[in-house]
């Protein structure tokens, strides 16, 4: 069993899944491979089965953030060191996982996040900078760490974080972002940036699309406002 | 109380509390959630009849219709089920994700274990041939 794990959620990603586990096996060789597949309806599991990879069926869709804590919950059992969280996609260039180990290397952080906006440049709509503009001056003003990326879903976490965050509600169903970098600081544990190429997604479409950037944002804030109010376990 | 409205009150009351009733006797409904429903029925039959209670609280509360005060309460009623249930729903919504998740890795389990055995079986009929 190698010690770094590449958790990829993926909700009917039969589209995109070939390439992204391809580039993934490719450019990350030291590094086993698990697909979470989140109750899709398409041929998302048999695709990633006949890649040759891990594979979890959750047998209906519980949700992004959901799909990721089972990951963590496998690695927690399989006794891993390391999991790398990387998107079904396609947006979150595979061969930027080295800028995440280095940085943890680097710096001793217990999290790295991608950031789209410390490596080439990214496009995106004037709301989502907004949005991501503003969770980034509420993540450092809270943990005095200049973060350009919260909402970031490519990820490098060490055991401690993963174990952690897979235990019971300590990981959200549906958006893990600032808030979970701030329950992160709040436990004292290191967080940091990397530099990661993204791309926007190929088929345009995305989850912060229609009326739900405004439930995105009522939920981040009312998940903030949890951080702050609860006492620490 | 107008007697009209009375009668359509306690009608309503006594077809929600004996609905409930028969759900529970059916198991359609679980007891311990239909508790709240009854609670409900069997308030909007007290409220029909208990004149001597309603009517000088409405005249205190400052409301000149008594059936309002009915009214008001059944809705305060009404929000504190809602509010129950959502309770319930959130809870089952945690444990659905716990069991999915379980069922997930151990089925991932069984697949490895289904794995090994073959092979083991297959290694054990080579061996047994030579």
């Amino acid at each position: 069993m190698k010690s770094y794990l590449i958790i990829i959620p993926a909700f009917n990603e039969e589209a995109s899944l070939p390439r992204v586990l391809s580039d993934t096996k490719q450019s990350n060789p030291d590094a086993d491979i698990l697909v979470v597949n989140d109750g899709s309806t398409d041929h998302t599991s048999e695709i990633a089965r006949h890649e040759g990879v891990k594979v979890l069926d959750i047998p209906f869709n519980i949700g992004y953030g959901g799909a990721v804590q089972t990951g963590f919950r496998f690695a927690t059992e399989e006794g891993y060191e390391f999991v790398i969280t990387l998107d079904g996609d396609a947006q979150h260039d595979p061969a930027s996982v080295r800028n995440l180990i280095e940085e943890m290397q680097r710096e001793g952080a217990d999290v790295v996040i991608g950031s789209r906006f410390l490596g080439s440049p990214y496009s995106m709509s004037a709301a989502r900078k907004i949005g991501v503009y503003m969770f980034s001056r509420i993540a450092r003003l809270y943990t005095g760490i200049p973060f350009t990326d919260p909402t970031s879903g490519f990820q490098l976490l060490n055991r401690a974080v993963f174990s952690h965050l897979s235990a019971g509600d300590n990981y959200p169903l549906d958006y893990p972002d600032v808030n979970i970098i701030m329950a992160l600081h709040k436990k004292k544990l290191k967080v940091r940036e990397a530099p990661v190429r993204m791309v926007e997604k190929p088929d345009g479409k995305s989850m912060h699309s229609g009326f739900r950037p405004l439930v995105y944002v009522a939920r981040m804030f009312l998940a903030i406002l949890m951080v702050l109010l609860r006492r620490e376990d | 109380m107008p007697l009209g409205m009375r009668i359509v009150i306690f009608v309503t009351g006594t077809l929600l509390f004996f609905t409930i009733l028969e759900l529970v006797r059916r198991k359609k409904f679980r007891e311990e959630l239909s508790l709240a429903w009854l609670l409900i029925g069997f308030g909007m039959i007290l409220a029909s009849i208990a004149d001597f209670v309603i009517d000088p609280l409405a005249f205190r509360l400052g409301i000149s219709y008594p059936p309002a005060l009915v009214f008001i309460f059944i809705f305060f009623l009404l929000v504190l089920v809602v509010l129950y249930f959502s309770v319930v729903v959130s809870d089952l919504k945690g444990r659905n994700k716990e069991l999915s998740q379980k069922i997930a890795l151990m089925e991932y389990r069984l697949n490895t274990l289904r794995k090994k055995d073959r092979v083991s079986a297959d290694n054990e009929c080579r061996s047994k041939d030579s």
